[in-house]
């Protein structure tokens, strides 16, 4: 059983570039197994195979069971989760890609609710940003660049929800 | 009753589907293949999407959990939710009633 690990970097709002390039690894032959670090893609190789790979965001542990239940009652594999990512994998049947989300509206809502929890922190950020303690202004200045990733991060998120609602 | 329910509607096509599922209580999957056979087809609740479904629906009082067998929730109407499904059918048979003229196009 011949696996590898690839490091590939992908922001929340590339899930769908993340989704694709995991596609194309296993028409390649190399089948995702488990993602343990942020970036570390663990392969197995086997036959090439068109297996579409779906990602949703949960961070809610209590109805874990139930809710991974749902998918796998459909015929979706549970390839594990990475900071609240979940994996999911199905066979394409004839080109066709399954999707978790049958509609853009449930799609959104995903991007919504990544975007609540980083704007959570966001006033955080930014009081901690101007308010440098004496001799440690360049703390103050992660902190800034920090709060402007965070910024450009939800400006991306709100991007991907604006790019899904024009199709509603 | 009825200023109560305002907020609920319009209801989506996957919450009004998941809603008329319910009519008697039924599990997730379940509730896919009811809404699947009932829409003849035309409407196939993804697991993310019913999920979500879940969550907003048992948050606003509509739906509520009353059995869990094997890793399965069963959910059934709550009282509030047979308000809105009725509400949201009246106002779909209104336009229905409306739209007639449509067939001729």
């Amino acid at each position: 059983m011949t696996t590898m690990t690839q490091f590939r970097w992908f922001w929340a709002w590339d899930d769908e570039k993340e989704e694709n390039w995991l596609r194309e690894m296993s028409l390649k032959g190399w089948h995702f197994q488990s993602v343990s670090l942020p970036g570390f893609y663990r392969f197995e190789q086997g036959e090439p195979k068109d297996i579409v790979y779906r990602l949703d965001y949960l961070t809610n542990t209590k109805d874990k069971p139930d809710y991974l239940q749902l998918f796998l009652d459909v015929g979706w594999a549970y390839k594990g989760e990475m900071n609240g990512w979940q994996y999911f994998s199905k066979e394409a049947v004839d080109g066709e890609a399954p999707e978790i989300f049958s509609d853009p509206e449930s799609k959104v809502k995903k991007y919504a609710y990544l975007m609540l929890r980083l704007g959570f922190f966001l006033p955080l950020y930014i009081v901690i940003a101007s308010n440098p303690r004496p001799g440690y202004e360049f703390v103050s200045l992660i902190w800034t660049v920090l709060l402007f990733f965070f910024i450009y991060a939800q400006f991306r998120l709100l991007m991907r929800v604006k790019g899904l609602r024009r199709k509603l | 009753m009825a200023t109560n329910i305002e907020k609920y509607l319009p209801l989506t096509e996957s919450t009004a589907y998941t809603l008329l599922a319910l009519v008697e209580p039924l599990h997730g999957y379940a509730i896919m293949q009811k809404v699947e056979a009932l829409s003849q087809g035309t409407v196939k609740l993804g697991p993310g999407t019913l999920y979500g479904a879940f969550t907003t629906l048992e948050q606003e009082g509509l739906i509520t959990k009353v059995a869990e067998v094997d890793r399965r929730k069963t959910y059934a109407l709550t009282e509030k939710g047979r308000q809105v499904l009725k509400e949201h059918i009246r106002r779909v048979e209104l336009m229905a009633k409306i739209g007639t003229f449509t067939r001729a196009w």
